[in-house]
């Protein structure tokens, strides 16, 4: 079985961040980057999968600059067989416009299944599988957290508020991994050795026409401390002038 | 008659030699880059005081004389054994005839009073392991057999050593005997009443056979037994790895360029030689899993199951391989089929992962061992192989690796907030002086707990505190202190952490730091002892040590006020500061100057027998599970430090401070943990 991967190089999350300069992009200076978790997720189902067959080959696809070399790596270390880099230098928002471009590379090659993230962890747009799928008309499942490859058929499980769902289609499919489904492998270090020497292609990204463009990027307003105004209800009459004064939410 | 005994001689050692030989060759099984050829005047005192002198044989006040006197016992007898074999083949031959008279009746007496010590020893241990179930000596691993033959064979050598001696004075009475054995003598005199000079001279021959079969026997049982120890331990002493200054419990570093087929240890070829040696040097005394913190509350991790385990899978393997001992590779005891040793290992067959991850790194075993065995580091080589080659560990320290790499800390706390506790007290950055051209007198590595956690900050803050009152001029690097690996390393990521550990270095030698002080002896033992290894040579002082010497050179404006009420403290040693790197007596002088009326209470588990809170080697980032009748090593721990009575618990670790601080409060004591520099702090006149 051919599987692709579509992952993508995201900044870690649980850090303050800053607006760059020009107000439309994060300031990447301290970050870290690292695979997007749903990506990591979707490449451990694709290794799993392969590694259960005995054969199989996964092929990891990311569209960005050669920074995404390193993400692409992390999933050769982790296990996947080949990366695809479709290199383009500037950051690119637009879902259809990156689907245009996995879609172009993943066309040829006879994938019976295609998996991405639930969604990228940074712009959490969720929309690049579905419009994948569309693009290469294929059958899309969103979303699963469960996963049966057999006979040609996929059969896969989504949980909905208080509710399993469970779905068949025909290979080839696009799927989109949530959370739950499996963990991310750490790479050992035997895999990290292996993963110097796995094949790395590097093709500009065929970007469809971007629908739309990034006007700024706004940080919430930084939380003030608490107040205390006043112990029991002789503090009644100052809070509520507070509220419907200051806070104006009264 | 002699012609024969000399044909038995020579056969007898022909075969022990061969054998010695066999065993070497199972050493070599084993990695050879592991050189123990510097330090020997280290090394040479090593093999006195823990050998000879039995220095740590003596940490056991019942078993440590007892032994003794087997090992003296054996050393001043071996001299008679020899005398022995020679005149069994040139009958005419005696020290006598070499030795002047005096040092033949010294040498004839201590054969008698030795031999006499030697066989109330054994009759002692074997009393002591029929009749009392001594627990350390019991444990599924163990073969409690052997040791009740080996002491029954010593015992049947001291009796037919004094039968020939006596039975001879018996047969053939030469006056002034007595004054050269008058152990045997008494024997002589007691049973001449009933033994007849003839009847003598029978027996005297019939206890000779007897002594020299027991011997030559005796030696030849030895490779096949744990009591290989006899010929082992004196080597394994002088070839330990605790013998170079800075080495304690320094891990070796891996060559992860190297094309390397396995990384760590798998099976015992993968270990050092030495590591195999130490199987060879265990008997199975039980000490290192008696004090075992994982054994003692239910873990299940035994420490001499780990030795007992790299010997049984050594001879298994060697004996497939055939260069075993002999009766071993036509089958014996192992499984010799090509297959089924391929599919057995060292890791899993024998060892499995829960026992590896039980371990805290806590050194006690390493430390109580009387023939200096080194089981840290098979479990160290072990851990390597199941997280580098198989990335198999506790899921739990999957985000402490993450982190570690991503944020530069195995807490997932944003980096930005490394310098948060010093907003407003004015401490400069490495940075900072820089940029002015000047340099500090010390720069304060804080550490992750001491930047992050919020109960180490305090003592963080203290810290400052303190240096601030004594005028020193110390700065931190703020952001660009990153976690330098240590807790990777233990863990037995070794990839990580010399990323890590290379980048720490780095920083440190740009800013051409030659001084550091940390509150955290985990950074105090990788910075110190292990960051050589990456070109890091940085004079390291544990903040501790720093204090004590501050209070010294009286550079500490302390209160004046002595009138408070005398409180009774007891101090808690942690691993990596005391076991680790012998300081044991900073903290405690340190308290003791900042409030000369308080009360220092010991625990009975203290200095470099002090029991670990748990946290060590790794174990803070991961589950404890707690068996069935089995306890937490915390609560261990914190029991023992509320027997003393004392209202508080001192510590000079951010990691037992967490481990004591939780268990106490669990056990909704009265008593505070507090950290030394925050004791001192407290003095503070300021």
């Amino acid at each position: 079985m051919k599987i692709a991967v579509c992952i993508k190089r995201v900044p870690d999350q649980d850090v303050r961040f800053k607006i760059a300069a020009g107000g439309k992009a994060v300031d990447e200076a301290g970050l870290k980057f690292d695979m997007s978790d749903f990506d990591g997720y979707a490449a451990e189902v694709a290794i799993q999968l392969t590694e259960k067959a005995g054969a199989g080959e996964v092929t990891v696809v990311s569209v960005g600059p050669d920074a995404v070399q390193e993400t692409l790596r992390k999933a050769l270390s982790m296990g996947a067989h080949r990366a695809v880099q479709l290199k383009h230098d500037t950051p690119v928002h637009d879902g259809y416009a990156i689907a245009s471009a996995l879609a172009a590379e993943l066309k040829e090659g006879a994938y019976d299944l295609i998996l991405t993230g639930r969604m990228a962890v940074d712009t959490q747009n969720r929309s690049v599988g579905a419009q994948l799928a569309e693009l290469l008309d294929r059958p899309y499942i969103g979303a699963i957290t469960k996963l049966d490859v057999e006979g040609g058929m996929v059969k896969a499980r989504r949980e909905l508020e208080g509710a399993f769902e469970l779905v068949e289609c025909t290979l080839p499919a696009v799927l989109s991994i949530d959370e739950g489904i499996a963990r991310a492998r750490y790479p050992s270090l035997k895999g990290i050795m292996a993963a110097k020497k796995k094949p790395m292609d590097v093709r500009p990204a065929q970007l469809g026409a971007q629908r739309y463009t990034l006007e700024s990027l706004e940080l919430p307003p930084e939380r003030t401390g608490g107040r205390i105004i006043g112990e029991g209800p002789d503090a009644v009459p100052e809070l509520v002038r507070l509220l419907k004064e200051e806070a104006k939410i009264l | 008659m002699h012609i024969v005994f000399a044909l038995v001689v020579v056969a007898a050692f022909g075969l022990f030699a061969w054998n010695a030989w066999r065993l070497i060759l199972e050493l070599r099984m084993g990695r050879l880059d592991d050189s123990r050829w510097s330090d020997v005047g280290a090394r040479l005192g090593n093999l006195l005081s823990i050998g000879i002198f039995q220095k740590k044989i003596f940490r056991d006040s019942v078993a440590g004389p007892m032994h003794a006197a087997i090992f003296w016992g054996f050393c001043v007898l071996t001299a008679g054994t020899i005398e022995f074999l020679v005149a069994g083949v040139f009958p005419s031959f005696s020290f006598a005839k070499v030795l002047p008279g005096v040092l033949y009746r010294f040498y004839t007496i201590n054969q008698d009073v030795w031999g006499a010590l030697v066989l109330l020893a054994v009759s002692f241990a074997l009393f002591r392991r029929i009749t009392k179930r001594v627990k350390r000596l019991m444990g599924a691993e163990t073969h409690p057999n052997d040791p009740l033959l080996i002491l029954s064979w010593i015992g049947a050598l001291m009796i037919t050593m004094f039968g020939d001696q006596a039975m001879a004075m018996v047969a053939n009475p030469e006056p002034g005997i007595g004054l050269l054995r008058p152990i045997s003598a008494v024997i002589a005199a007691l049973s001449s009443v009933v033994v007849s000079p003839s009847a003598a001279l029978t027996l005297e021959r019939l206890f000779w056979v007897s002594h020299g079969l027991l011997v030559l026997s005796f030696l030849n049982y030895l490779p096949y037994s744990k009591h290989l120890h006899v010929v082992v331990s004196l080597p394994n002493v002088y070839l330990s790895n605790t013998s170079g200054p800075g080495q304690v419990g320094v891990m070796s570093a891996m060559d992860l360029e190297g094309d390397l087929e396995v990384f760590g240890a798998k099976d015992v070829e993968q270990l050092s030689w030495k590591s195999l040696l130490d199987g060879f040097a265990c008997t199975e005394c039980g000490r290192c899993t008696s004090v075992c913190p994982a054994n003692i509350t239910g873990k299940p991790l035994s420490p001499r199951k780990i030795m007992v385990n790299v010997r049984e899978r050594l001879e298994e393997k060697s004996a497939a391989a055939g260069i075993g001992l002999i009766g071993r590779s036509a089958g014996g005891t192992a499984v010799t089929t090509a297959g089924a040793t391929t599919a057995r290992a060292l890791l899993d067959t024998y060892i499995t992962e829960d026992e590896l991850w039980a371990c805290t790194s806590c050194r006690a075993c390493v430390t109580e061992c009387p023939v200096s065995i080194d089981q840290l580091s098979v479990i160290n080589e072990l851990r390597r192989n199941l997280v580098l080659g198989e990335s198999r560990f506790p899921e739990e320290i999957l985000p402490a690796f993450e982190s570690m790499e991503q944020k530069g800390s195995p807490w997932a706390f944003d980096p930005a907030d490394r310098a948060k506790w010093a907003d407003g007290m004015d401490i400069p950055t490495m940075a900072e002086l820089h940029g002015r051209g000047e340099k500090p007198d010390v720069l304060y590595w804080v550490g992750c707990m001491g930047s992050f956690d919020d109960r180490a900050k305090k003592t963080t803050v203290a810290f400052a505190k303190i240096m601030k009152a004594a005028g020193v001029r110390f700065a931190i690097l703020a952001q660009e202190e990153k976690c330098h690996g240590d807790p990777a390393r233990r863990m037995g990521n070794e990839y990580l952490y010399q990323m890590l550990a290379k980048d720490a270095v780095g920083v440190l030698n740009t800013y051409a730091v030659t001084k550091v002080v940390t509150a955290c002896p985990h950074c105090f033992h990788q910075m110190g002892n292990e960051f050589p290894q990456w070109g890091g040579h940085f004079d390291v002082i544990h903040h501790s040590t720093f204090i004590e010497e501050l209070l010294a050179a009286g550079k500490v404006p302390l209160r004046a006020d002595l009138h408070e009420p005398v409180s009774k403290f007891t101090y808690h040693d942690s691993c990596y500061l005391g076991r680790y790197n012998e300081v044991y007596d900073a903290p405690r002088e340190a308290l003791k100057r900042a409030l000369p009326v308080m009360e220092l209470v010991e625990m009975p588990r203290s200095r470099d027998r002090g029991m670990c809170c748990g946290a060590g080697g790794g174990r803070m980032f991961m589950e404890e599970h707690v068996a069935e009748g089995g306890k937490r090593i915390n609560a261990e721990r914190a029991e023992e430090a509320l027997a003393t009575g004392a209202t508080t618990i001192a510590v000079a670790c951010p990691f037992c401070m967490t481990m004591l601080a939780d268990s106490v409060k669990a056990r909704d004591a009265d008593v505070t943990v507090l950290d030394i520099a925050e004791v001192v702090a407290g003095r503070l006149a300021v």
